[in-house]
């Protein structure tokens, strides 16, 4: 663990100015969320541009200024990624918008470590991760981490799969991405033992059972891993024998779907409310598909257009999580409001 | 007053859609349809700057694609998520072409909005437009709370305390945007911050009383006005953000 230099940052939003202790190693994005204060941002890995800040006096070191949201800057202003900056010496800077106080009761991210107990195949492409950690856990179903490997530089985002209050371990599903440099250290490399730095919990695509509202998921490819986590909390608290639940999971072909027994056990476990269709964007359903899954049901097409078409005038007090490739998100969001679902019952991560 | 900038023909805008032009000095204007009405804004999302043509409209709500903010395309006025209003500008259309010009920024206030005219009209002939150099102190701690201010360009940034226990609290941006509206309120005769223009900025003023005058001949003008103004005082003093 480094130990930097102690110093003090002060970030004037819209509304009023925050004063916060922290030392040189600290994001500053990471330091304001640990002090519950809930500055803007997304992806917390250096892609969307949300965490965009102006710095107005002092100095910052940039940890990745090749991050791909810097596109979004005007570093001739000074601006900059909170999320990929920690401040040098003591600094004063701006964020263009309104920032309150994390609500009691929300969980507040801090940096943790653990290590990777298990990993397993799901599919060529397609790994799950157990990481056990070295304490005891809070997050809401449907947050993410970010993680990183001593091998790799970065903090990489994942969803949690599992969900339970005081976890000892987060479940992680993790899609290999071409040319991906840790998702080729993953698939190439045993990481079983590795220590490793989480930070989180993050995200605001977070379901909780006073939601009291029909719920709808539209996920692709390793986008179901906060759906799952959404659902078993839901099955929890036996939330599906009042409101209705649709998940779609979109994949290409059969050979690339996984977690459908999992998600035939719940089901089994849920009952008639909750159902959960298989969309195949590059295959005709086989017809082995429903012998072998009678709980699930297939389509084919495209995930969005799929949970569009079986979902026709379904919309009524219905909140939407969608999770996935930033085609599939913004394809979804489209559907969405053209169906007339307000944005407040959106709740979205892009997978950048 | 500024004058009219020509933008394209009626048939470039698409019917019920959206399609936006740059002007000479890179300002970004993003023309819609609605039916039969034509409406001009900043090309820009006031959040983060995103470009709004690439969002979703559906003939009557306008999406930014990036966080989800939207606003009702006949006024500008913010919807669910969305924290500002949209800049707008005045259209007019002559033999087929759109003109735009920039508007009044009273008129783009959302303290003022949905006010009948003549009382908006009223308002706008109480204003007086200013211009300000960079540090200029538009009012300091203890003075008496006169004017209200409407942003019209520029920015201006608040303090509370003195000497060397200020605080920063806050700063204004957009166009429209009002401050000093302890001017509005009864038996707040003191300032309790500095307002100091970080930037060159231009500023309406009017002057409190009067806008309560004009205000009391026109109630109903005058409750919605008030009505707004307490959501503008509960968005900057939440209970999270102030003692
Ligand atoms: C909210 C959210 C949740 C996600 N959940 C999941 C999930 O559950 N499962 C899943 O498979 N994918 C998920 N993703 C996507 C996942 O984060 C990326 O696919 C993953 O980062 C790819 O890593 P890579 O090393 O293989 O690819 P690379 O292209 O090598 O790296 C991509 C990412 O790594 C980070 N990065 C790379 N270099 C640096 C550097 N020098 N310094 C700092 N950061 C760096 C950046 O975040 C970058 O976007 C999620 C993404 C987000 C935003
Ligand atoms: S939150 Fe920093 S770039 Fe997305």
């Amino acid at each position: 663990m480094m130990t930097g230099k102690t110093l003090n940052i002060q970030v004037n939003a819209r509304n009023r100015a925050y004063t916060l202790d922290g030392t040189s190693d600290d994001k500053i994005l990471n330091l304001g969320l640990s002090n519950a204060i809930d500055l803007p941002y997304e992806c917390g890995s250096g892609t969307c541009g949300t965490c965009k800040a102006r710095l107005i006096s002092g100095e910052i070191c940039d940890r990745w200024p090749e991050a791909p949201g810097r596109k979004f800057l005007k570093p001739k202003k000074g601006e900059f990624l909170m999320c990929q900056c920690a401040a040098k010496t003591d600094s004063v800077i701006e964020v263009e918008s309104f920032v309150h106080t994390m609500e009691a009761g929300a969980c507040v991210p801090g940096l943790i470590t653990g290590r990777v107990n298990s990993s397993k195949l799901l599919t060529p492409d397609v790994m799950s991760l157990q990481i056990t950690m070295d304490q005891t856990f809070d997050f809401d179903a449907g947050q993410f981490m970010l993680v990183q490997f001593p091998e790799v530089v970065g903090f990489r985002g994942w969803s949690m799969v599992n969900y339970e209050r005081h976890a000892k371990t987060l479940d992680f599903v993790i899609k290999k991405k071409p040319d991906g440099v840790l998702s080729e250290w993953l698939f190439g490399n045993n990481c079983e033992g590795v220590e490793v730095e989480l930070y989180g919990p993050l995200g605001n695509a977070t379901f909780y059972s006073r939601l009291a509202k029909n719920i709808l998921c539209i996920a692709g490819g390793s986008g179901i891993a906060g759906i799952m986590s959404i659902l078993s909390r839901a099955a929890q608290d036996g939330y599906f024998s009042q409101y209705s639940g649709d998940v779609f999971f979109g994949v290409r072909t059969m050979k690339d779907a996984f977690f459908l027994d999992e998600l035939a056990a719940f089901r089994a476990e849920c009952g008639e409310k909750l159902n959960i269709v298989i969309a195949l964007s590059d295959e005709d359903v086989p017809a082995s598909a429903q012998i072998d899954y009678p709980q699930l049901a297939f389509d084919n097409g495209f995930v969005h257009e799929v949970a569009g078409r079986h979902m026709e005038d379904r919309y009524q007090n219905v909140r939407a999580y969608l999770a996935g490739p930033p085609p599939l998100v913004n394809g979804s969001i489209g559907m969405l409001l053209r169906a007339r679902v307000t944005t407040d019952n959106i709740r979205y991560d892009k997978f950048s | 007053m500024s004058k009219n900038i020509h933008i394209c023909k009626l048939s470039d805008i698409p019917a019920n859609g959206i399609k936006d032009f740059v002007l000479e000095g890179g300002e970004k204007v993003l023309i819609a349809n609605f039916s039969e009405n034509y409406y001009a804004y900043n090309g820009n999302c006031p959040h983060q700057g995103t470009c709004l043509a690439e969002g979703f409209f559906d003939g009557a709500v306008l999406t930014c694609n990036k966080h989800l903010w939207q606003w009702d395309i006949t006024t500008g006025k913010p919807i669910g998520l969305a924290e500002a209003p949209l800049e707008s500008y005045q259209l007019e259309i002559e033999d087929g072409e759109i003109y735009v010009r920039k508007a009044n920024a009273l008129k783009m206030a959302e303290l003022f909005r949905d006010i009948s005219t003549s009382t908006q009209d009223l308002l706008v002939k109480l204003t007086r437009r200013e211009e300000y150099e960079v540090g200029s102190v538009l009012y300091d701690l203890g003075d008496l709370t006169d004017d209200l201010y409407i942003l019209e360009s520029g920015r201006v940034e608040f303090e509370l305390g003195r000497d060397e226990r200020t605080s920063a609290a806050g700063f204004i941006l957009r166009k429209g945007e009002v401050f000093g509206w302890a001017a509005l309120l009864e038996h707040q005769p003191i300032r309790i911050a500095q307002a100091v223009c970080v930037e060159k900025s231009v500023l309406l003023r009017l002057n409190g009383e009067e806008v309560v005058k004009v205000l009391a001949t026109d109630p109903a003008s005058g409750y919605l006005v008030m009505r707004q103004l307490a959501t503008l005082i509960t968005r900057h003093f939440t209970s999270s953000s102030e003692q």
